[in-house]
């Protein structure tokens, strides 16, 4: 929601000093124009898919990186899920959550499958096991909440939050890991784990309500 | 895992959170599609965890990534969209040209077309069309796979012997060696893995022990133009006599 409303705050700030269309066409893109370009996919239009790709393409590589670590399997996953978005399009609605947050799911869950099929593991496995990344990706990791909106009540209910907790939360969202790679990082029991995360989340939806 | 409205809120941070194993996520995929308060709950989990990736530091996107997105993109069932990766490389040519002469002009070449087709029915019934040349592929295993009949008239015959598995997001290429120089050239897709025949390919007439074979590539063909996919079938022609 608080996106919506800061695209909106953008929108109006920029026609307010410009009237001219670039201006104009920049600002919309930020708010309800990837409503727009998935509308456009639906109907064929291979400009609106350009326009997400244009708009999204590297942040949702970054995103993707962050999950299977490596660059040429972040494009791997972004590019299937660019077919994906194409092929799906007519599927998005509107009362159902932002383009956004939808474009981005369909990313995530590319990253999540590529890192969990069995057929990838070679590839991706070397690098999730070698405790020697472990410390950059833990502080890329931390660095998702730390680069959150200094505003923004997502960074300010996760702060809240006991450490450990907070670390699992976002090893699951930002770097994709498992209850079993969590437990194991934070030397906690699976099950143990499991119950702190759990709790982490209701305190999270509570704040954040 | 209980999907139970009082469970919905945690289920869906979970599912958003990727902490669900492969038969929850079926689960909870399966049951979004008609329960409206889990689909919400999913929804307003991926809002309030977004953040985190849009305020990501951008990777650098090179212009490669889209043309690989683009080559790949199937045909949306939709008239106003492109045509598909046509089979022969011929550039369309508008056919709806309203100038009056244009309609004069068409009106002839209807009548000529139509002589011609009378003239081609009737050389067609009396005569079969030979091929230039015949090429039988076959597999690693040395096992038939398909039979090439090229004419020469920029049109070939494939005939296909077996039974191709072919993923959803594949399709069946034929190519052709037509000199070193020229390189593997496309003779065009082999949809839905039938026998086709294949035209509009402007190439040299096919020569004796030209190279003939069949890759798997992505759907709407090689993006490269040229074979890049495992070859599933290839043989040499020979010239029919």
């Amino acid at each position: 929601m608080s996106a919506v409303a800061t695209a909106g705050l953008e929108y109006s700030q920029i026609s307010e000093c410009s009237g001219r269309e670039d201006g104009l066409a920049l600002a919309t893109d930020q708010s309800t124009d990837l409503e727009g370009a998935l509308f456009a996919c639906a109907k064929g239009d291979r400009s609106g898919l350009r326009r997400i790709f244009d708009h999204e393409a590297g942040r949702l590589v970054a995103v993707a990186q962050r999950i299977v670590r490596r660059r040429d399997l972040a494009e791997e996953v972004v590019q299937e899920a660019f077919i994906r978005i194409w092929t799906h399009a007519h599927q998005y609605a509107p009362e159902r959550g932002s383009a956004r947050g939808w474009i981005y799911a369909i990313v995530r869950n590319r990253a999540l499958n590529m890192l969990r099929d069995g057929s990838r593991e070679d590839l991706v496995a070397e690098d999730r096991l070698e405790t020697l990344q472990d410390s950059a990706q833990l502080e890329q990791i931390m660095g998702a909440w730390h680069r959150l909106d200094r505003n923004s009540r997502l960074k300010e209910c996760l702060g809240r939050l006991d450490e450990t907790r907070r670390r699992g939360i976002l090893m699951a969202y930002v770097g994709g890991y498992t209850h079993g790679e969590i437990a194991g990082r934070l030397s906690l029991p699976l099950g143990t784990a499991k119950s702190w995360i759990r709790r982490g989340l209701l305190t999270l939806r509570e704040c954040m309500a | 895992m209980k999907l139970t409205p009082e469970n919905f809120p945690n289920i869906a941070d979970e599912y958003v959170l990727g902490l669900l194993n492969e038969a929850d996520v079926i689960a909870v995929e399966n049951e979004i599609e008609r329960n409206a308060a889990l689909a919400n709950a999913v929804a307003e989990a991926r809002e309030r965890f977004l953040p985190l990736d849009t305020t990501v530091d951008p990777a650098a996107v090179s212009p490669v990534l889209w043309e690989a997105i683009e080559a790949r993109l199937p045909e949306q069932a939709v008239a106003n969209s492109r045509p598909a990766a046509p089979v022969s490389p011929v550039a369309p040519v508008a056919g709806n040209d309203n100038k009056r002469s244009g309609w004069r002009a068409t009106a002839i070449s209807a009548i000529a077309a139509s002589l011609i087709l009378a003239g081609g029915l009737v050389w067609s019934v009396t005569r079969t069309v030979e091929p230039l040349v015949v090429a039988v592929l076959v597999n690693e295993a040395g096992e038939v796979q398909a039979v090439v009949e090229d004419f020469g008239n920029d049109t070939a015959s494939i005939k296909l012997l077996t039974d191709f598995a072919v993923p959803a997001d594949k399709t069946m290429q034929v190519w052709t060696l037509p000199s070193r120089e020229m390189g593997p050239m496309s003779l065009g897709l082999l949809e839905d893995r039938h026998s086709a025949r294949l035209s509009g390919s402007a190439l040299p007439r096919p020569q004796d022990a030209q190279l003939y074979e069949i890759t798997l590539e992505q759907a709407g063909g090689s993006p490269t133009g040229r074979p890049t996919g495992p070859i599933l079938a290839k043989g040499f022609a020979k010239l029919a006599r």
